[in-house]
């Protein structure tokens, strides 16, 4: 067996494909209708405060809003192939002494601590905000705040899964209070960030209705994702022959999340 | 058995250096693509991929919103 990095990453681009064309189409269907809203309430806005000519409108028009509801899709796919690159050279590192083993419940548990880092927690820090909000003068400070946040949740995953891992020898009382201070840690610095600093003049339901669907869109892509390459490594695992690794998995996944280093 | 006992000797221990090396290779240089995709996607803004101007913000416009990259 060679080095399953290769192997790996084309897992990755297979499930990020599919899973960003799930995330955008889910987001298509049920994102887009409240984008759209958003849109001509900010036109409706900003032509009651700048009258007649001067109004402007939400963009320069280069592309037709039905061109930018392709463009999400397309914009899925690619951040679920780009995505699945990274999540499969991680995979390939954390996991480079046996990666061959527990492929489905590794790839649920790696794909909800990615959610986890760079979606949820990211997204509550910095919620995602409709068409219409959103000041151009701030944009490269928004910017950078919110990759601070993604780069704070992914080292604060590995943080956490390396305090449980060197805790491995100790009690789990000591070790999930261990993990549990540094979770806190890690949101407390995340929280330390400075927030965004633009006005939300958005009607709140919509406000409210547009994040739980951008976060959704999130758990679809995450979802989909895990399912997927989970789905392809166990196959793999099958054409090799590996079925007492597969039945060493299935035993060992009862005893959950605390005996995940153990495996294998 | 954690993960930094020492790794059992099996099968792997027959892979050549070269090939795993170069295997690393080709994924750092793919790590590196899907970064560029990525910061293309969510972050341009006509600044850095001089060449694409807005358009590529504006096509990627609502994948930014809902995805919650910030926008202006």
């Amino acid at each position: 067996m060679s080095n399953p990095v290769l192997a790996l990453l084309g897992r990755g681009l297979a499930a990020g494909g599919a899973a960003g064309l799930a995330a955008g189409l889910f987001s298509l269907l049920a994102a887009e209708p409240l984008m759209d809203r958003a849109i001509r309430d900010e036109e409706a806005r900003s032509a009651h405060s700048h009258e007649g000519a001067a109004a402007v409108q939400h963009h320069e028009e280069l592309f037709s809003r039905s061109t930018q509801h392709a463009g999400l899709v397309v914009t899925g796919i690619i951040a679920g192939l780009a995505l699945g690159v990274l999540f499969a050279i991680a995979y390939a590192l954390v996991h480079r002494r046996t990666p061959q083993a527990a492929p489905w419940r590794r790839a649920l548990v790696f794909s909800a601590a990615a959610f986890l880092a760079v979606s949820l927690l990211p997204g509550l820090r910095y919620p995602a905000n409709p068409p219409g909000v959103g000041d151009s003068g701030t944009v490269s400070d928004r910017q950078e705040l919110w990759l601070a946040s993604i780069v704070i949740g992914v080292l604060g995953m590995l943080l956490a899964w390396q305090v449980s891992v060197r805790l491995a020898e100790r009690p789990a009382p000591v070790r999930h209070t261990a993990v549990a201070l540094t979770v806190i840690a890690v949101l407390g610095a995340m929280f330390a960030l400075p927030g965004n600093p633009d006005d939300v003049p958005v009607d709140a339901t919509l406000l409210w209705n547009f994040r739980v669907l951008s976060l959704a869109s999130h758990a679809v892509l995450w979802g989909v994702f895990g399912a997927v390459f989970g789905a392809l490594g166990l196959r793999a695992a099958t054409v090799a022959g590996a079925f007492a690794t597969a039945v060493g998995n299935r035993s060992a996944g009862r005893n959950g999340w605390a005996q995940h280093h153990d495996v294998g | 058995m954690s993960l930094h006992s020492a790794p059992t000797t099996d099968t792997t221990a027959v892979t050549s250096a070269a090939t795993s090396t170069r295997d690393w290779l080709i994924a750092s240089a793919a790590a590196i693509v899907a970064l560029i995709a990525l910061y293309a996607v969510f972050m341009d803004h006509g600044t850095v991929i001089a060449a694409t101007g807005n358009y590529l913000h504006e096509f990627a416009h609502d994948g930014r919103h809902l995805f919650g990259a910030p926008c202006h």
